[in-house]
């Protein structure tokens, strides 16, 4: 079995900083996950043949967050949690590592943990003021005494929460162009010349297990500017027909798209792909999800109270208007 | 020839005859089990097995002869497939009981109120859909808010390579649009105690396209349909 050991940085909170900080660290280590804005924790298992030793890629990655412009300090420990401990107590600019978690945190007091105020309170109460103090109580009790979320917190001051390090995917530029030597000028055209680029699209967010979330098209054009186009896919996606649909969506609402010679088409925003829930008994139960795009798309279109859903309410009303209950599909 | 070069030549048969001139292998070689929705009526035997996914179909006649029970029949065979079926509906006459009496699953239908000069999109759009396993147009009375079935003209480049079927029904036959019709029409009224209880009438395609030139007979009594089967002859029908 592995070793754990987790490399956690820590800076500054700020948004340029933290998405600097990401893709610096993305490019430099395999498995990197997000703990809080600033702070990142790094899987290290494993990777001490092909990277080296968890300090050399520690001081490898603070010089890389340096050149930057970006100061981080970094603590290296078996868990994400005694990690990240570390490295908000070490200096910016050093790398600190501690190969026994529970010992390096006996002496901490309780604020470190993550528990309620509350609990906390009691604790100081029962006379535990440090770490180490909470740690050596018997687990059983801790846990029929406070609940699970306090018995975590035990764990993790004994050093003993494995927690694993969630990695954030790295972000992607998931495009595809095409330039068209003879200019388009329809709609029905310019839609059948996308699919094959949407095509594209859709069989490398399926490569890749991720559906988008967005889409950006930018259609150039002989007579006009580059017109651009910006799509929400809902729910994400990566079927090439469902993202076809959102671009005609999209052209249709345009009374004209000009003489177009080429388009470039990206997936700014992508998430994990997730399984769709076929219906039991229902071989076109994965085709709801569809039937909803389009209602979707035509309450947008129309307004509200045109796309319904029936209800019998009484089905022995003498008024028709009492017999049954309409319901918007898309609320 | 390359990619770009295979992309243009489709371009070009689609700009000249339409996006869905040409289909996916996977689209064109569906079974066709799975592209039939049968009514489970006599019907079936006039329009060649069922309603077929990417095919319109009017039916067209005077109100009250049976269009709609009809209809309602073919949105049952589309849910007993699970499809879901969106249902057009302009002058807002679709009744939840009538629909429920005939077996339809109302959770699986979405009824579209589009005015008048949005019926066309709504359609378009639910049969561009890969959702929907048939699409309903419930054209009504022009002079109520309906439409009359050339007005469906827009609609109709989406039906072919869709999923779903198309089925209109409407008063009147189009003039310019060619959309396969089967004309309904009362035969008798059935009366009781003095009482009119239902009706008979027959269903018939235009000349040529009904196998063996036959009609199909149907009788509605107290808000059941009766199927009576094909007959050449209307004299054989006892009503």
């Amino acid at each position: 079995m592995r070793d754990p050991v987790t490399l956690a940085i820590v800076s500054s909170a700020s948004a340029l900083v933290h998405a600097r900080l990401l893709s610096t660290l993305h490019a430099a280590l395999p498995r990197v996950g997000v703990l809080d804005p600033g702070v990142f924790a790094c899987d290290l298992a494993g990777t001490e043949e092909l990277l080296g030793a968890p300090a050399r890629v520690a001081r490898r990655v603070l010089a890389r967050c340096a050149r930057v412009g970006t100061q981080v300090s970094a603590g290296i420990a078996p868990t994400p949690f005694v990690a990240r401990v570390v490295a908000e107590r070490t200096p910016a600019g050093e790398v600190r590592a501690v190969e026994d978690g529970r010992a390096f945190l006996a002496s901490l007091p309780l604020d470190v943990l993550p528990v309620d105020e509350k609990v906390r309170e009691e604790l100081c109460l029962l006379g535990l003021r440090v770490v180490g103090d909470f740690a050596e109580l018997p687990r059983g009790a801790v846990f029929d005494r406070f609940g699970s979320a306090v018995a975590r917190a035990h764990a993790l001051a004994r050093g003993e929460f494995d927690d694993m390090v969630r990695a954030t995917a790295p972000p992607r530029r998931i495009r595809a162009r095409r330039a068209w030597d003879d200019a388009i000028a329809s709609h029905e055209q310019l839609v059948f010349a996308l699919r094959v680029v949407v095509d594209e699209i859709s069989a490398v967010l399926a490569r890749d297990g991720l559906a988008a979330l967005r889409l950006e098209l930018r259609l150039d054009r002989e007579d006009a500017r580059p017109l651009h186009i910006e799509r929400s896919v809902l729910p994400p996606t990566r079927e090439s027909t469902a993202l076809l649909r959102s671009l005609r969506w999209a052209l249709e609402e345009r009374a004209e798209v000009g003489l177009v010679t080429g388009c470039a088409l990206e997936v700014p925003e992508v998430e994990a792909a997730r399984g769709r829930q076929i219906g039991l008994f229902a071989p076109d139960g994965a085709r709801q999800e569809e039937a909803i795009a389009t209602a979707r798309y035509l309450r947008a279109k129309l307004g509200r109270g045109v796309v319904l859903r029936a209800r019998v309410a009484d089905a022995d009303a003498r008024l028709p208007e009492r017999a049954s209950e309409w319901l918007e599909v898309i609320a | 020839m390359g990619e770009s070069g295979l992309a243009n030549a489709i371009a070009r048969i689609e700009g000249r005859f339409g996006v869905h001139a040409l289909a996916r292998g996977e689209t064109s070689e569906r079974h066709r089990s799975e592209i039939v929705i049968a009514t489970k009526t006599s019907l079936d035997h006039l329009i060649g097995g069922g309603l077929v996914a990417g095919e319109p179909l009017a039916f067209v006649g005077p109100p009250s002869v049976g269009k709609l029970s009809l209809a309602l029949r073919a949105v049952v065979g589309a849910q007993l497939q699970g499809g879901t079926v969106a249902w057009v509906d302009p002058t807002a006459s679709f009744d939840p009981r009538a629909a429920e009496c005939a077996g339809v699953n109302l959770e699986r239908v979405i009824v579209v109120r589009a005015p008048r000069d949005a019926v066309a999109l709504a359609a378009a759009a639910a049969l561009r859909s890969e959702g929907f396993r048939l699409v309903v147009v419930d054209a009504g009375d022009p002079a109520f808010g309906g439409v009359d079935v050339d007005d469906l003209a827009p609609a109709l480049p989406a039906v072919r390579g869709s999923p779903a079927a198309f089925l209109v029904v409407a008063a009147k036959r189009g003039r310019r649009v060619a959309v396969p019709a089967f004309v309904f029409e009362r035969l008798a009224w059935e009366r009781r105690f003095d009482r009119t209880v239902g009706w008979s009438f027959s269903v018939e395609g235009t000349r040529g396209q009904s196998p063996l030139d036959r009609r199909a007979l149907f009788c509605l009594t107290d808000g059941a349909l009766v199927d009576l089967g094909t007959r050449a002859d209307l004299a054989e029908v006892a009503v």
